[in-house]
């Protein structure tokens, strides 16, 4: 997949709320975070985009052809979603039959779904948990199971809902692995954050929305320099990008190593 | 609206009744579709039930819960109208099925009871806060535990109406389909209902530690924020009530 | 006497082998903040859950040693006796809420309806603490409606309004967005100024190094160390315990921006910032 555009989305959950109108946005293969406020619109874009939800006018297209008559399990195929619950959708009392789950229903056959879901485990390093009840493991290995159950469909897309909720710093660096992996393999690479560190670590390009509209959209680097617009949006600066700030430092800074350069040299 | 129950939320003269009338009419219904098991009777106290459905403005709100019981119903009146063992007075046949006088005059009445038992229920339920039913009977001397597993047991339904969409989400997104044949469908309920049903007690075990936290079985005799609720001709409807029941005893002695 | 005195407390859940908590030994001060930090797995809500009471009473299984909260030892009273003097505000907001009342006015009644107050001591309650945490405005609106962040402050309300004399907070901006986050941070800051006694676990290490008098670091259910933020944030093994210090403070390890005379480094952007400019 090169391209995955929205055109012109018009969406609303009630007549009184109309959450898009006039959407247009095109993913590529720059690894992207979406950040904005809880009901800002980041989840439904991520369901219209899963054909989940369907637009009320507008267009989605994947490489500049039309999905629009596609079912969200047609879908599934090209592009995953990780959800943010794992508990929302781990059903079975085998962490292997589960993660299968996925590889099965697009069509895999058994043992093409046995062999990704166990690549799948191994990304997330839960192969050695391959025959235990996921209920019966931690909350944070269930997440990993959960990736892990979308990690074996293989999709062109990857989209993660909130992956770094709760986690703790081993956690994120798991994550923060695969999504380099991810994209290391063409994938594109689409992220709901609320941790704008973990979004200015890793992240290409970033777009904040707020209340159904884009109000920023470009180079990581750029859109976490536009304090006074994020302010609007109730959003803080990355702690790298506030700490230069605080130093007196105009240039914007979103990752660690390179402030800690650019001190050194200012030494 | 997001409500956790199945309580709708309206005025009207039923909403207003004091909730132990309401158990109490749910109780006296049931028993008499027992004392008087004539579908006529049956259909009457049904007739009246329905009645207050409408009246509490709630009768649409009732039409799923009904219907859902349609698949029971269904399979009583095949169940008795084949199998009971009085029967031998045919009344028609469909194809080589052969339906019988006594097998079906039985499953009418039982139709008709779970109809209005269902009614019943939901008479209460659906104009009854379960806050203030539960408060109602923990101030007539109920523990407190047994009100919160009520709570817990009424908000079940709408917790896991709530959690079934999420769920239908996370599960249609890994390719599995929803729509189509019924063979489909019902491939899809497992991947549904095992996360509902776990979703839903790991919230429930969620809640009880919060509730604890905040006092909740503590020995102490609880107070109540809210003033003493005046329910109107709450004595006259629960004698009028029960008064109907004994005279049903009293009918049926007779007969 | 310090307000919590834990001794030798040792846990093991029912049908586990391993221990969740190793031999802890600490006390808490009187209105004091006191930051847990750890990995996953280190055993910071078993902690929470052994100081509020619900171990023993609640979760079963093996336990040893003691803790005292304002003298009452936890496993000798009754958890309705013990949330008087102990409240626990968790990671959930949602299940959090009763479901059994209609507005957030009367859900803030719920715990004070169980301590059997008298209807104008209730009503005083709920009017302070719905201010104090700034959700007077939403009173007559039912729990389920708000958003996440002034859900997690209805649940605040609700503990607080009981008036314990420590208040945990287990993870409470966890499930937040950013402005639910520092909509509870914010409530934080006001208890540690009105000399609130809180218990803090959380992963935000800012926030930690913020409000936190000491910090406690637990690492497979064992105390690795008990001491100011800045002593925690400056050791050199923090990864291998599953934590990393708050983002200035990396910074001033990698830049050697530490405090004259000392191992230690700064926690908080505006130490960072005072004592470069010393250089």
């Amino acid at each position: 997949m090169n391209t995955f555009e929205l055109k012109d989305i018009a969406f609303s959950y009630s007549p009184a709320i109309q959450i898009f109108d006039g959407l247009d946005l095109v993913f590529d293969s720059r690894t992207t975070a979406i950040v904005g406020q809880n009901g800002a619109g980041k989840t439904t874009l991520v369901k219209l985009m899963k054909g989940l939800l369907k637009p009320s006018s507008g267009t989605l297209l994947i490489d500049s052809e039309s999905i629009d008559k596609q079912t969200a399990a047609q879908l599934s195929k090209r592009v995953g979603l990780v959800f943010q619950n794992p508990n929302d959708q781990i059903f079975k009392t085998n962490v292997l039959e589960e993660v299968m789950f996925g590889p099965l229903n697009i069509g895999m056959s058994r043992s093409e779904a046995e062999k990704a879901a166990r690549e799948a485990l191994q990304k997330v390093d839960l192969e050695s948990k391959e025959e235990d009840n996921p209920y019966d493991l931690s909350l944070s290995e269930r997440k990993l199971i959960a990736l892990a159950s979308i990690l074996a469909m293989d999709t062109e897309m990857v989209i993660f809902d909130e992956p770094t909720m709760g986690q703790d710093f081993a956690g994120k660096e798991k994550i923060k692995a695969i999504i380099e992996e991810l994209q290391a393999e063409g994938k594109l690479v689409l992220c709901i954050l609320h941790d704008m560190d973990f979004a200015a670590e890793i992240f290409e390009r970033t777009v904040v929305i707020n209340q159904g509209e884009i109000i920023l959209d470009g180079q990581t680097r750029d859109v976490f320099s536009k304090k006074e617009i994020l302010e609007k949006a109730y959003l803080d600066q990355p702690y790298v990008t506030q700490i230069a700030h605080a130093l007196g430092y105009s240039e914007s800074f979103i990752h660690e190593s390179e402030l800690i350069a650019f001190l050194n040299k200012s030494n | 609206m997001n409500t956790m129950t199945l309580y709708v939320e309206k005025d009207s003269p039923v909403h207003r009744l004091d909730p132990l009338v309401k158990l109490l009419y749910v109780v006296a219904s049931i028993a008499l579709t027992y004392i008087l098991p004539e579908p006529l009777f049956i259909a009457g106290v049904l007739f009246v039930t329905l009645l207050l459905l409408v009246i509490g403005k709630v009768f649409r709100n009732s039409l799923p819960i009904l219907t859902l019981s349609m698949f029971l119903i269904f399979s009583l009146v095949i169940v008795q109208g084949f199998f009971h063992p009085d029967n031998v007075t045919e009344l028609f046949s469909i194809g080589p099925l052969v339906f019988y006088e006594e097998g079906l005059y039985v499953a009418l009445v039982l139709v008709l009871r779970v109809l209005v038992m269902i009614g019943s229920f939901s008479v209460l339920i659906l104009t009854t806060s379960p806050d203030e039913m539960v408060e109602r009977l923990i101030k007539k001397g109920m523990s407190p535990r047994i009100g919160h597993v009520i709570l817990s047991v009424l908000q079940l339904i709408p917790q896991m109406r709530a959690t079934t969409s999420k769920i239908t989400d996370a599960q249609r997104s890994r390719g599995m389909e929803t729509e189509g044949s019924m063979l489909t469908r019902i491939k899809a309920f497992f991947p549904l209902m095992g996360p509902v049903v776990l979703n839903s007690l790991n919230e429930t075990k969620e809640r009880s530690i919060a509730l604890e936290m905040r006092g909740f079985g503590s020995s102490t005799k609880k107070t109540f924020l809210n003033e003493e609720k005046q329910y109107p001709y709450n004595k006259l409807l629960a004698g009028i009530i029960i008064g109907i029941v004994i005279l049903g005893i009293v009918w049926r002695v007779m007969a | 006497m310090s307000i919590i005195e834990v001794e030798n407390l040792k846990y093991r859940y029912p049908d586990l082998t391993d221990l969740v908590l190793d031999d802890l030994s600490f006390s808490v001060e009187k209105g004091e903040c006191l930051g847990i930090v750890g990995e996953n797995t280190a055993g910071k809500s078993t902690l929470c859950y052994a100081l509020a009471g619900l171990i023993p009473h609640f979760y079963k299984g093996a336990y040893g040693g003691q803790v005292t909260v304002n003298g009452l030892v936890v496993r000798e009273h009754e958890i309705a006796d013990i949330v008087e003097n102990i409240g626990l505000v968790f990671e959930n907001p949602f299940s959090q809420m009763t479901g059994a009342k209609k507005t957030v006015y009367e859900e803030v009644a719920f715990g004070l309806e169980n301590l059997g107050l008298d209807r104008n001591e209730m009503h005083r309650r709920i009017e302070q603490y719905l201010k104090l945490l700034d959700v007077f405005s939403v009173k007559d609106k039912n729990p389920f409606d708000l958003s996440g962040g002034q859900m997690q402050r209805v649940a605040i309300a609700s503990v607080l309004a009981m008036e314990p004399d420590v208040l945990i907070l287990d993870e409470p901006t966890s499930q937040l967005d950013p402005q639910g986050s520092s909509e509870v941070f914010e409530v934080i800051e006001q208890l540690t100024q009105r000399g609130m006694t809180i218990i803090l676990v959380e992963h935000k290490m800012e926030q930690i190094a913020q409000y936190a008098d000491r910090v406690l670091l637990l690492h497979g259910g064992k105390q690795v160390a008990l001491d100011t933020p800045e002593e925690i944030f400056s050791r050199p093994d923090l990864k291998g315990f599953g934590v990393t210090p708050p983002v200035v403070t990396n910074i001033a390890k990698a830049l050697n921006v530490r405090y004259p005379d000392s191992e230690l480094f700064p926690v908080t952007i505006k130490e960072f910032k005072r004592l470069e400019e010393l250089k």
